[in-house]
Order: structure tokens, then sequence, then C-alpha cells
């Protein structure tokens, strides 16, 4: 997967460009507006992380060109700006999505990842699994070592977005919004909550844990040989 | 020009020209009925004199015997030197005392001026009701009424002239003491600075045409002056809730970096140093949050929603966390309003998070809904001690926090939720308030229907 960072803050565009490589994504960084036009225009890139304001040409005069020019990739614009005319005038322009600073990174690489996945097609799975952890799309019903676990609804679909992106480090924010539809910000530990209890199902008693905290960032489900 | 020119002034220069037209009018009457009064009295002398004229001509009325009264005339013209007579019939003239002056032929009083002279010119027939009797015209001399008009025209102009100027002088002297109270209102408006908001304008003692203005005024200074209490409070406290976890970042950090230490340590303070941030994060964002619905900018979305269907699904959300503190939540009612999903989710949700917060375990926390004429109703409301009536209306205040306990800088929670509520239920036209008794308190949103 390759992707283009136009991002004129040297900083900014230096951790962006090392979390993103990190995280397993061929990235480009470039930090004005008219050469970040060019690169986007001739390179072969999977995703745009477009800075609006740009020294040369800015995020969005980048944007039009790059539709105008037939390129249907998906493009993530981030501001410092947080006005809904220029939400809605990036979103108009064909932007895909939009981070307002100060973000957390944890939330950039998971809607990253999103936009990523939209453009390819994902398999209809009956099942999804992780070691001896195994959830059955069909039935609803989650097995650990053959044992039968009972999950309540919301449990089942926050294990169920856990197991599709495993390995990936879920901001809070992010499962609020797609467990349970509440997309604003929000300072309440729920998601912790719902997390410690299905870590109670789930895990805690077997010895070979699952759902991991990442301070700070979020939660992953993968498997840790320690 | 005119459109600068001070409300004294212009009052004063008003008041002149007032002054001006009403003594110009009352000159040029009194100058008319002078006139009139003259031509009256002329008209009695001439009368008289023509009675006395036709005696002295009496039976004189063909030349030969007008011959013979001559002397007599002229002797009585003699004593009347302000008199002069012409005697005529169609053919010519038997005498003239003016000859060479053109005189109206017609009956009647005139006016005339010859050579600097007035004369009133009296026309009448010797013998009256005689067709063919001689006309005898007499020529009074009024130059002494003329002058004495005249004199009193340029006492008029004088008097107008003299009473503008007095009236306009008078006028902006009164002018500016009238307007003393608007002065002073400037003045007070011009005192106005961050530190003497508390200076009011002593509405009692306005003139009953400002006290409105004066207490419109008053009203905005207060208005300013708590917005401006808040909004300096609001500093002070963003800089205080920004101040611990800055200085836990830094001493941390410096600490950390004293000495080598194992990976894992270091692993250990970025993970702390990451939450410190997030928090401050959080923190900025719900101030941006509230800056923008401070400036009018927060503009909701107008769907459909049905808030049962809304609260259900918070309820949903916030059942782990109920559970895990043993409060029941409980929903009743339902109503439809178009609002914005999000924004009003957000509103709930900092209401069930503050309720849940507050309720003892096996208390409950009950979400009602009641559809009104005027509006939507949606009440939170918690089993607990209840707040402190004296609390109530400082619950909505930024950084408020009615736990004295949980201090800043205590992860989760700013003290921004209620007053982000707030905001956002007023960008919908509503309000928001917080009642309370033994055992409950209870915050109700009112939506009004129109939106």
């Amino acid at each position: 997967m390759k992707l283009l960072i136009v991002e004129d803050q040297p900083k900014t565009g230096h951790y962006l460009r090392q979390g993103l490589a990190e995280a397993g994504f061929n990235t480009e960084l470039v930090a004005d507006g008219t050469s970040g036009q060019h690169m986007a225009l001739s390179g072969d890139y999977d995703l745009l992380i477009l800075d609006v304001m740009l020294p040369g040409r800015d995020g969005w005069q980048i944007l039009q060109a790059v539709r105008s020019a037939g390129l249907e990739m998906p493009v993530l614009f981030l501001t410092a700006r947080d006005a809904v005319e220029d939400r809605v005038h990036g979103l108009e322009l064909g932007a895909d999505d939009y981070l307002v600073k100060p973000f957390a990174f944890s939330e950039l690489l998971a809607r990253v990842r999103s936009l990523l996945r939209r453009g390819g097609s994902t398999p209809q799975e009956t099942s999804l699994q992780l070691a001896d952890l195994r959830l059955d799309l069909i039935r609803r019903r989650v097995e650990r070592d053959g044992q039968r676990i009972d999950l309540t609804a919301k449990e089942f679909s926050l294990l169920e977005l856990l197991l599709r992106r495993q390995g990936e480090v879920l901001p809070k924010s992010l499962i609020a919004s797609q467990v349970w539809d509440m997309n604003f910000d929000s300072d309440t530990n729920i998601i912790e909550v719902a997390i410690r209890r299905l870590r109670l199902k789930v895990d805690d008693s077997f010895p070979n844990k699952l759902i991991h905290t990442v301070r700070g960032m979020g939660y992953v489900l993968e498997e840790r040989f320690s | 020009m005119i459109k600068r020119m001070s409300l004294a002034s212009r009052l004063a220069l008003l008041f002149a020209g007032c002054t001006a037209v009403v003594s110009l009018l009352a000159g040029v009457l009194f100058n008319h009925a002078s006139e009139a009064h003259f031509i009256e009295l002329d008209q009695q002398l001439l009368d008289s004199k023509l009675a006395t004229l036709r005696s002295t001509l009496q039976g004189a009325d063909t030349p030969a015997l007008f011959a013979r009264k001559e002397p007599q005339l002229r002797e009585e013209l003699n004593r009347q030197p302000d008199l002069a007579l012409r005697i005529s019939d169609a053919d010519h003239r038997w005498f003239d005392a003016a000859p060479g002056v053109t005189l109206p032929q017609t009956p009647g009083l005139h006016s005339l001026q010859n050579a600097g002279t007035d004369y009133r010119v009296y026309n009448a027939p010797l013998v009256p009701g005689k067709d063919n009797s001689p006309q005898l015209t007499l020529m009074l001399d009024i130059t002494h009424h003329q002058h004495f008009l005249q004199r009193m025209q340029h006492l008029i102009w004088l008097t107008v002239g003299l009473s503008a100027l007095a009236t306009a002088l008078l006028g902006a002297w009164a002018a500016r003491s009238g307007l003393r109270p608007l002065r002073r209102m400037s003045e007070v408006a011009g005192s106005v600075s961050a530190h003497s908001l508390t200076q009011r304008l002593p509405q009692q003692q306005m003139p009953l045409e400002l006290a409105e203005l004066a207490q419109a005024f008053n009203a905005m200074l207060g208005r300013l002056d708590d917005a401006f209490q808040r909004l300096s409070a609001f500093s002070a406290d963003i800089a205080h809730e920004l101040r611990t976890p800055l200085s836990n970042l830094l001493t941390h950090t410096q600490v950390i970096l004293t000495q080598p230490r194992p990976l894992e340590d270091y692993r250990e303070a970025l993970h702390s140093n990451l939450e410190e941030l997030q928090w401050m994060a959080q923190l900025v964002n719900d101030m941006l949050y509230l800056a923008k619905a401070d400036h009018g900018l927060l503009v909701p979305k107008r769907e459909t929603l049905v808030l049962a269907d809304e609260v259900d699904a918070l309820l949903e959300f916030f059942a782990p966390l109920a559970e895990d503190v043993q409060v029941s939540l409980l929903r009743e009612g339902s109503a439809a309003t178009a609002g914005d999903r999000s924004m009003l989710r957000r509103a709930i949700s900092n209401l069930l998070d503050n309720a849940l917060r507050f309720t003892p375990p096996g208390g409950e926390v009950n979400v009602r809904i009641i559809e009104g004429a005027q509006g939507v109703r949606l009440s939170v409301e918690n089993t607990g001690e209840g707040i402190p009536q004296a609390l109530l209306p400082r619950l909505f205040d930024r950084f408020y926090r009615a736990d004295p306990a949980r201090h800043e800088g205590s992860s989760e929670h700013a003290g921004l939720g209620l007053a982000i509520t707030q905001s956002i239920v007023r960008a919908h036209g509503g309000r928001i308030f917080c009642e309370s008794g033994a055992g409950w308190a209870r915050f109700v949103i009112d939506l009004p229907q129109g939106y």
C-alpha cells in the first residue's frame, strides 16, 4: 500500500510518516502543495493524506486536480480548522474523510485502514477466528477452546469488530462509533467498562490473553507470545 | 455638514428659526394693521376736509362761480399746508395746486408717491349725486405716516434678528443643559473598560425619554460584565486545568531523562505522557466546541428524530457502565422532534454520564420524554443525595464541578460536559435547567416544537 502525505509542518509530517511506515505502509512525504499535487498526479498512490493549509497549492486545490484527472483513490484531510463549512466543502469536493487536529494517531491509523479497506471487496465471511477464539457470524455464537461463551448483542458486535480488525489498535472513539453508533467526542469511560466486561467473558478464564489495552491509544485483539 | 452638527447647535438653530418666523409674522401683521389704521385715519381726515371744501365751494359749480370763490378757497387751503387740491370737470382743470402730477381718476381713496413725497389721493364730486359735477381731488401729504411705518419696519427686522439671536443663545444653553443626561451617559460609556464594568447609569434620575435607553444601556453593561466575568474565569480555569497535566508532563519527562533506564521505564513514561496529552487534547477540543457555540457557529442539522429511539440507543451504550455501578437505567414516553442526532446524543449522553456519576449503587436513572403543546421535554432524573439549591445556578458553568473531591487532572472529566450540553440545547433553541430535592436531582431539557 502506497501512501502520500502532503503536510508542511515538518514535525507532524515526520511523525505521520514514521507511524504509517511502522504500520506497514509505504509512505512518501512532501511539504508543499505544488510538488504534492505533482506527485499525487504522477505517482500511483492508494491513499492521499492532505493538510488543508499548504504553501503553494492548498489541499482542496490538490483534491480538485486529482479528481478532475479521474483519480479515484481515497483522500483524507487533516486540518487545524474545524468549521462546519470547511468540512462540508472538503467532502463536496470529493474528500473521503476529515480529521481535525489535534487527533490521536491511532484514530488516523484506524481511518486510513477503513478507507483502504473500503475500496477492496471484503469476502463475505461466515466466521472469524483468532487462535482458539472463534466467532460464528451466522449463528451468532462465540466459542473459545471449544467452550461456548454467552455474549450480549453489543458484546458480540464489539468482539466482531476486534476480530475483523485484529492486530489494529482501535481507539475508543472508533469503537463507540462502530459498535454503538455514537459519533461524538465522549469523555466517559464506557468503552473501558465494556472492554473489561468482554474480557471477563472472553479472556479471564484462559491463560492466553487476546484482548490488550494499548495505554492512551485504544484496544487491540491479537495473540501475544511472551 | 448639517448631519455632523451637534444636537445642541441643531436645537439652538431650530429655536432661532422658529422665533424668527413667529416674530416676523407678528411684525408683518402689526405693520399691516398700522397701515390699515393710517388709511382709516386719513379717510376720516379727508372726509372732514371734503365736507369743509364742499361747504366753502357751495354753489360754485361752474367755472365763473368758482372764480368768485377761489380766494376763499386759497385762504382755506393755506390754513392746511399738508393738503393740495385739484378741481376739474370733464374738459379742463379749474384749479390745480399740484400741476404736473398724474393723479388717478377713479373715485375713492388712493395712495401715491411723487418726488419723494407720499400722498393719499381722494377723488369725490363737488356736488354729491350730480352727474356732471366737477371733480374734487384732494391730496393729503402722508410722508410722516410713511416715515413712521418705515421706522417700524426697521424695528420689526431688528426685533426678528435680535430675538432669533437671543433664542439661539438661550436655546443653545437650554439644549446643553437638557442634554446633560446624554452627556452623562456618554461619560459612563467612555469610562467603561474591563476594570469598570460595574458602573451603572442612575436610571431614576434620567428623564423619561432616556430612561429606556439608560435601562438598555445598563442591561448591556450587565451582560458584558457577566460575559466578561465568565470569560476571565474561563481563561483562568483553562490555565489552571492545563497547568496540572503540563507540570506532570514536564516533571515526568525530566525525571525520566536524568539517568539511563531500562527500556520498559521509557515506554511506561511515554504511555503516561500520552494519557496526559490525550486528556489535554480532549480538553482543547471541548473548549473549541464551546467557543464555536459562543460564536453561533454550532449549527444543528434538522433531522427528524424519535427521541425514544435515541434515548434507548444511549441507554444501551451506557448499559455496561450502569451495570458496573449497579444503577438501573429507565426510559418513559416518547416524542418526535427535529434536531441534530449526534449533537443531541452528545447532550443527553453528558446528562446520563453525570447522573451515573452521582447515583449511589442500587439507585436508578430515569429518562422521561413528554410531548407538550409548546415542545418536547426530556428529563434525566437520578436518585441520590440531590444537589444543594445554592449550587443549581452554577452547574452549567464551565469547569464547574459539584463534587470538589473530583479535582483537576483526575483523568476523564474536565467539568465541561454540562456546559457543552447547555450549548447544544441552546443551539437547538431550547433551554436546560436543573432541579433537585431530597433524594433526587433532575436535569430538564425543553426543546421548542418549531425547531
